[in-house]
């Protein structure tokens, strides 16, 4: 009797030692909590998708940008790019007519586009034959220009005539650098696109 | 002329000053030579230090030696070492005469008032006689006509020896870069000193003297646009002839022989003309002419009769000369078909025989060239030998010119004397252009003193 009382209080005890420990445990999850977390992870899914779209977007804006840029700078470039002349002469030569043509383009898409053309001479001969001569170049670069249908209200031609060289030196090189039309975009200089044809 | 044979017989024994620097091999072929260096008629000329008191020691050096130095850049004599036996005392003419000077210029130098009187004297030594002299009474060296006045008494000088003007009472107008962008309009005296800058703009070209030497025209581009202005150098008061339409230039202006209009070149593009404007009126622009090709630099010839001028029309830059009121133009370049030949920038010399361009051949250097004005088609003289040399422009005296010149010894303005080949620079300057050389301004008249 003794021992079945003593079996029954330990049993007893063991009950109540487990009842201890299952109140300890934590409770079964409710099934909102769940819910919860799973908005959570889809909202930072959402979120970093989202983040990746807009900086996909970001980066295509920016390459995009840089497209312009680098097609507004080539075109910028080709307009500008000089031309240059033989001793004496205002005609245009060969490799000059490819550098107008390029220009010809451009300034077809750019029809806002207005340009000074400035011409130049070397050194050598008077001073005052040269200012006409450099005004002789800028005038032959702008009726090629205006030859292949361009306004020519979108040009105004000017002369610097041996005044300003790109390369004082007394030499063959020097005086074929100078003997020259630069361009200035006087207007419209801003956004400048390259030609369809030549993307 | 009898002082030349004394010279002749003296210059034998004289140091040989002409330089010979005639050297055939550089000279571009097709251009037809007659280079002249007459070197037998520059007679020995001695000026003896300037007699003066203490007070007026100072002066009478200065004066001294100005004139001692024009009579030099004259080219017409030989200037003497003065032994220093004979640089004071009573003028000895035997033994002036026994160094072989030919003439003998003495004066004394005494304040006068605020200013001082110089009383010149000019000895024919072989003669043994006093030949002119004359008191002259000229401003002080604190005054800035001071070195104008002697000028113009050294030219009297050269007056009484050869009959001839000099050219020393002048000054030179020209082009040079302006320290921080642009260029300057300045103009100095015939030995360069004194310069006087008279306007600036972003490029300025062209000046040129009025026949009283009291005005200068030139062309300048201010922002952007070209125009003639003319400036009175008196008054300091400048006014506008004309503005270029926009892509036109208008340069070259030059003056009529009368002073009282001014004929210019206005060019476009593809064709130029030549306009005259009354200056004295400020008033009646006209066309004078129009070309398909580039015409510019007008110059007229003393009487106003004719025009020389500068043009393309046959493919490459040629000199003309034409009727002033329009016509037949003349070549007057050595222009050889075939041979590259250009020449540009003529001017009519004030006594009316010579026309000077700049010019070369077949690749050569540009070089200053002489043409007879009535004999189309004589030779043309090279006067400029070393270097690149460009756009001279005559004395007053007809012998002289002032050009630029870029060469290994220096570059700037240089004058040759077209009769010896003797040349000098002016200025040592980079970037100098465009040089005109006024007519005399001023003459020893205007300092003469009554009686002796």
């Amino acid at each position: 009797m003794k021992l079945r009382s003593l079996v029954v209080l330990s049993v007893a005890f063991a009950a109540m030692a487990l009842g201890a420990c299952s109140r300890r445990q934590p409770p079964p999850a409710p099934a909102q909590q769940v819910d919860d977390e799973a908005a959570r992870r889809a909202e930072e899914e959402r979120r970093r998708a989202e983040e990746e779209r807009r900086r996909a977007e970001e980066a295509a804006r920016r390459r995009a940008e840089e497209e312009a840029r680098r097609a507004a700078a080539e075109a910028r470039s080709i307009l500008t790019e000089m031309v240059h002349f033989d001793f004496d002469r205002s005609d245009i030569r060969p490799d000059a007519r490819e550098t107008l043509q390029r220009k010809v383009a451009v300034l077809r898409a750019n029809p806002g586009v207005t340009l000074a053309i400035e011409g130049h001479a070397d050194e050598r001969g008077s001073v005052e034959y040269n200012i006409a001569l450099g005004l002789r170049r800028a005038n032959a670069v702008k009726d090629y220009l205006v030859g292949f249908g361009l306004d020519a209200s979108r040009f105004e031609t000017q002369t610097f005539g041996e005044s300003r060289p790109l390369d004082p030196a007394s030499n063959e090189a020097a005086w074929a650098r100078n003997r020259r039309a630069e361009f200035r975009i006087t207007g419209g200089g801003d956004n400048l696109v390259l030609p369809q044809t030549s993307q | 002329m009898r002082w030349l044979l004394a010279g002749m017989a003296v210059l034998a024994l004289a140091t040989p000053v002409a330089a010979q620097r005639q050297d055939t091999t550089r000279l571009p072929t097709g251009v037809r030579l007659d280079v002249f260096y007459n070197t037998m008629s520059r007679p020995l000329v001695a000026v003896r230090p300037f007699a003066a008191p203490p007070e007026a020691a100072a002066v009478a050096e200065q004066v001294h030696a100005i004139i001692e130095q024009d009579l030099d850049y004259s080219d017409r004599f030989v200037i003497a070492e003065v032994p220093e036996a004979l640089k004071a005392g009573p003028v000895t003419l035997g033994a002036w005469n026994d160094l072989g000077v030919v003439f003998l210029v003495t004066a004394e130098v005494e304040p006068f008032g605020d200013a001082y009187m110089v009383r010149l004297a000019l000895h024919d030594v072989p003669f043994g006689s006093l030949k002119e002299i004359q008191a002259f009474r000229v401003p002080p060296p604190s005054d800035g006509g001071f070195r104008m006045a002697i000028h113009a008494l050294a030219d009297e000088l050269v007056r009484w020896m050869t009959g001839q003007p000099g050219m020393a009472a002048s000054r030179i107008a020209f082009v040079r870069p302006r320290r921080g962008g642009g260029e300057e309009l300045v103009v100095v005296d015939s030995d360069g000193e004194n310069p006087e800058r008279v306007a600036n703009a972003d490029l300025i070209v062209s000046p040129a003297w009025s026949p009283d030497g009291k005005r200068l025209a030139y062309a300048a581009m201010v922002g952007g646009a070209w125009q003639i202005a003319e400036r009175n150098l008196e008054t300091g008061e400048s006014h506008t002839v004309v503005r270029a339409p926009s892509g036109a230039v208008a340069a070259t202006p030059t003056y009529t022989p009368s002073g009282d209009r001014l004929v210019f070149a206005m060019l476009y593009g593809n064709a130029s003309e030549f306009h005259e404007y009354d200056v004295a009126r400020r008033c009646c622009m006209r066309r004078l002419t129009r070309s398909p090709g580039v015409d510019i630099s007008p110059t007229f010839s003393p009487d106003g009769a004719r025009l020389a001028f500068n043009s393309n029309r046959i493919g490459s830059p040629q000199i003309y000369i034409m009727p002033a009121e329009g016509g037949q133009a003349t070549l007057l370049s050595p222009y050889v078909y075939g041979e590259g030949s250009y020449y540009t920038s003529p001017d009519w010399s004030p006594t009316g025989t010579k026309i000077a361009f700049h010019g070369k051949s077949r690749g050569g250097w540009f070089q200053i060239m002489v043409a007879d004005a009535a004999n189309v088609g004589a030779p043309v003289s090279q006067v400029t030998q070393e270097g690149e040399n460009e756009d001279p422009s005559w004395a007053p005296d007809g012998r002289h010119l002032v050009y630029t010149s870029v060469r290994a010894s220096g570059q700037g303005l240089y004058v040759v004397d077209t009769f010896t080949g003797r040349e000098r620079q002016v200025l040592s300057l980079a970037g100098a252009k465009v040089p005109d050389w006024s007519p005399t301004l001023r003459r020893a008249a205007e300092f003469a003193m009554a009686g002796r």
